[in-house]
């Protein structure tokens, strides 16, 4: 062996085996991988297959028909109007989120009497099933014996009967309060750590220095807690993307089409018109899409190290 | 400086107890309308609190067997998790000592977790047709199991590298083979985040809603799906909706708070180590 | 540069008082060194002259002007820290520069103090690099940077050279003595390291305990240290103490060890300790003053013969530690001198250089060095 040689393997990080052992390791990964491929590999394959027949309720037409699919896909008005509708909560509900949350940890950074209780309290929402989370504010939004409306009556003075279910200006704002008002402990949760984390002596340091609180906010803490922000900013995105269960629970997608998203429209094409090619064709369309911009995202942030 | 920081802290306690409030509100509401009497479930003004607990409610969802869907969540969450934490922290050990797969199969694995489920449920829907699996427990088990592991091997790979590795190659030297250091070297020592991962994957199985939606009929009804079906175009049956939620939710808080420790953790990712 | 006065200061957190009655007084250009071992209030007593802590009672002012209540920043003092704290996604230049920029100070003038700052300590060529780039030794040189670049009136150092290794800690304790002398600042340091202190001071602060044992210029603490801690503390190896009497020997003094060891007093020493004759005592000789018998009589010196016990040389010197009345004493000799451990040996003790402690009070009530 070279002293270059040498010098590789003491090099080797101090957590894994210099030894490896072929067939263990690779026995190891066996189970959990083929379960993998059940979700990972096969939905990719069976969806591109199937995108390229005819397939409906009706119709079991799996002959070869060319990219008919796909080219309906850029005519379906009705799917674009769902990923604007996706973009638009992704892009309302993640920086308030993410705002409301730095606030919060803020808030709680610091000792004060009680603390412990309050975030506790605090993390609930993002505990229960978001399907029980929407069902309660399919609840508290009820025009005439719900308590928002009672409390905005209480405001104003007078009686208030919104539907924040179904008029066209309500929805939104009803779906973002909700999705808004589950996810945000989340964020707070892991800002309020990360925050902790920061090195305290740079902070008295600054502050000898004479910087005041947003000069110490914007150019210490906020560069020192970015790497935990950018996850929770990935997983959060990710997940509002695929926002489902608040809305079947608040509106269904209604009135008419006006709150469906991009899962919503998916499950409608494919679990009530039945219309299984044309559904595996956005299937494809959104897994190949999605995988490209998450191993991207991954990759660059270096999570797999 | 000393009268400065006595002004912030009443300012502070405020803002605290108003955000306390409106998060807390909403879950408090929900809870209350389940002990409600429908007289005051829909009475106007609403009622801020009820009168008296009632479990009539909850006896009603028991006598007509709509319990039964918590236990049908029961099975398919604990026994997903069960046989996802297993395979999982193999998978993860094999990924943290062995580098198996290098940096792909880690990036590929972890990109599952952020796959829509929208998009995979339908061709396993139409599979599970084909295979007769829908609506059976071992159809959504596997599901489940497969969408979990994921998240087990996320979390589970930084629990194993916080190991050190002498005491495995200790453990070799004084006799065992490989799989007895992964049982009885390194399991015991990430006991604390096995008990964790395992009780958040358990919290993602049972608070699922899209995979049971699609994949059961009457069989195997979920809780979470059960609640939507007291949705009414008319009226919904809010004290059912209210209770069977409340029955859903308490055993996550109980389980949760069992491992509050580790709550920054485990919802994180291990992002930040809590 | 200022002049730096604290009044009584009390400190508490929670139970435990940690800073019990501090009365200080630093002049202007001086260097105080706080010393004293862990848990001592040394940090603690920094701290609260930074502003980064609350104190309960007493006073502290700067210059005349007295800053209880007033914030750190508004304080006009810079600190370094013992982890450094750089901040690690600004380049050296800009973490230089922080201080300078808060203060809203022309950039064309910032630039200017930061690269004469950074020339001064020899990292003028680092200014583009990050931190996490540089070395332990270039780090605490930046951290020092940004301290000098704004021209406080008081210059705080927590432990700063307490993460380096020996070397580096040697060089830059050379660096920041010299720093001192071209800008004449008024500069306090705390450290654990006895040798820092002993090198670095114009005046030593000797804390145990949340108080103050000792002040005064370095040699002065060695030769009369005032009580028992602040004798041990103070000189490596340690001075050594035996316990014995004072008895009358002729027309002086003599200190008796427990197995009837005897050693004459000097008259000076004696002259302090008359009334202490017929009690329990605790004398003091450090190793330095403790050598192998040349067979020439020093003046003040008391030989005795014991056995070897231990032998370690360190290069320049050899130490010795050989029993006597029951205690182990250390003593240092030449290096060169061939001694084994079992062999018999002559001590001369320079009893000119001893010390008498009161066992009860811990103080030191007699040396035998003229004031």
């Amino acid at each position: 062996m070279t002293s270059e040689t040498v010098d590789r393997v003491l090099d080797t990080p101090v957590h894994r085996h210099r030894m490896p052992d072929r067939n263990f390791r690779l026995w190891l990964v066996f189970p959990a991988v083929l379960l993998l491929l059940l979700i990972g590999l096969f939905p990719l394959i069976y969806s591109l297959v199937i995108s390229f027949q005819n397939l409906t309720m009706l119709d079991q037409d799996t002959s070869f028909h060319g990219l008919m699919n796909y080219a309906q896909l850029f005519r379906d008005r009705r799917l674009w109007e769902a990923i604007l509708h996706t973009l638009l909560i992704t892009a309302v509900a993640l920086p308030l989120e993410l705002v409301l949350g730095l606030v919060m940890a803020q808030l709680f950074l610091d000792h004060m009497p009680g603390r412990q209780l309050f975030i506790a309290l605090i993390v609930l929402p993002t505990i229960i099933s978001p399907i029980v989370a929407g069902a309660t504010w399919r609840l508290m939004f009820d025009q005439r014996y719900g308590p928002v409306n009672q409390i905005i009556s209480w405001l104003t003075g007078q009686q208030q009967v919104l539907l924040w279910t179904v008029n066209p200006k309500l929805v939104y704002p009803a779906i973002l309060i909700c999705e808004i008002w589950q996810w945000t402990p989340f964020m707070f949760l892991i800002l309020l750590a990360a925050l902790s984390h920061v090195d305290r002596s740079q902070l008295e340091a600054a502050e000898l220095d004479g910087a005041r609180f947003p000069r110490i906010f914007f150019k210490i803490v906020l560069p020192a807690i970015w790497p935990v922000m950018a996850i929770a900013i990935l997983i959060r995105g990710v997940d509002l993307v695929r926002i489902f269960d608040v809305i079947w629970a608040l509106t269904g997608g209604g009135p008419g089409t006006m709150t469906e998203t991009i899962s919503i429209y998916t499950y409608i094409q494919g679990f009530q018109q039945f219309e299984s090619s044309y559904t595996a064709a956005i299937a494809f369309l959104i897994v190949a899409l999605m995988s490209i911009v998450v191993t991207w995202a991954i990759r660059r942030m270096g999570l797999a190290r | 400086m000393n009268a400065r920081r006595r002004l912030a802290l009443p300012l502070r306690y405020a803002a605290a107890i108003a955000f306390t409030l409106f998060f807390i509100f909403p879950v408090y509401w929900l809870f209350i309308i389940s002990f409600k009497t429908p007289a005051e479930i829909f009475s106007y003004p609403p009622v801020w609190y009820p009168k008296s607990i009632q479990f009539a409610n909850y006896w009603v969802l028991f006598k007509d067997g709509d319990a039964f869907t918590v236990w049908n969540s029961l099975v398919l969450a604990s026994i997903s998790t069960l046989i996802a934490m297993v395979l999982g922290t193999m998978c993860a050990y094999s990924l943290v000592r062995f580098r198996t797969g290098g940096e792909n199969l880690a990036v590929w694995i972890i990109s599952q977790r952020l796959m829509p489920p929208i998009a995979i449920i339908f061709p396993i829907f139409l599979l599970y047709v084909w295979l007769g699996w829908v609506d059976t427990y071992h159809g959504l088990i596997i599901l489940y199991t497969a969408f979990s592991l994921p998240y087990v091997i996320w979390m589970m790979r930084g629990y194993i590298e916080e190991v050190p590795i002498e005491l495995e190659e200790s453990a070799l030297v004084d006799g065992c083979t490989r799989w007895e250091v992964l049982w009885k070297v390194v399991f015991p020592m990430v006991r604390a985040g096995l008990f964790a991962t395992a009780v958040f994957t358990f919290v993602f199985a049972w608070n699922d809603f899209i995979f049971a939606l699609v994949l059961t009929r009457t069989e195997v009804i979920t809780y979470t799906v059960q609640v939507t079906h007291y949705f009414g175009g008319q009226s919904n049956f809010w004290a059912k909706i209210a209770a069977m939620s409340v029955l859903g939710t308490v055993p996550i808080f109980l389980a949760v708070a069992t491992m509050q420790r580790f709550l920054v953790r485990g919802i994180s990712m291990g992002a930040v180590k809590g | 540069m200022a002049e730096l006065t604290i009044h009584g200061l009390h400190k508490r957190f929670g139970p435990v008082e940690v800073l019990r009655g501090i009365d200080l007084k630093v002049s202007s250009g001086e260097f105080a060194v706080l010393v004293g071992p862990s848990g001592c209030g040394k940090s603690t007593l920094l701290r609260t002259i930074a502003g980064l802590e609350d104190i309960d009672r007493g006073t502290i002012e700067i210059d005349g002007r007295e800053v209880n209540d007033v914030r750190p920043r508004d304080r006009d003092i810079a600190m370094v820290f013992q982890n450094y704290a750089l901040y690690p996604y600004m380049n050296v230049s800009d973490n230089i520069a922080f201080g300078l920029r808060a203060r809203r100070t022309p950039e064309a003038e910032t630039q200017r103090r930061v690269r004469s700052a950074a020339e001064l300590l020899g990292i003028g060529g680092l200014l583009e690099r990050y931190p996490r780039h540089l070395s332990g030794g270039q780090r605490q040189r930046v951290a020092i940077g940004r301290a000098i670049v704004r021209n406080p009136k008081l210059f705080l150092f927590d432990e700063p050279l307490s993460n380096l290794d020996a070397q580096l800690r040697d060089e830059m304790r050379s660096e920041i003595k010299r720093l001192h002398q071209d800008l004449a600042a008024t500069m306090i340091y705390v450290t654990h390291d006895q040798i820092e202190a002993m090198t670095l001071a114009d005046r030593i602060v000797l804390m145990n305990s949340g108080q103050i044992e000792q002040v005064g210029a370095p040699l002065d603490l060695y030769d009369r240290p005032a009580t028992r801690f602040v004798a041990g503390f103070l000189g490596s190896p340690k001075i050594n103490l035996l316990q014995g009497r004072l008895v009358a020997n002729g027309r002086s003094l003599a200190f008796e060890a427990s197995d009837g060891t005897s050693l004459a007093l000097p008259a000076a020493l004696a002259a302090a300790a008359h009334a202490h004759v017929d009690r329990s005592v605790t004398l003091g000789v450090r190793p330095q003053h403790i050598g192998e018998a040349s067979g020439i009589a020093g003046r003040n010196e008391v030989t005795l013969r014991t056995a070897i016990e231990l032998v370690q040389p360190t290069g320049s010197r050899t130490y010795v530690t050989a029993r006597l009345a029951d205690a182990a004493v250390v003593a240092e000799t030449d290096a060169h001198a061939a001694l084994k451990p079992g062999a018999t040996i002559d001590l001369a003790f320079d009893m000119g250089h001893a010390i008498l402690i009161d066992p009860e009070s811990g103080k030191v009530f007699a040396h035998g060095l003229a004031e």
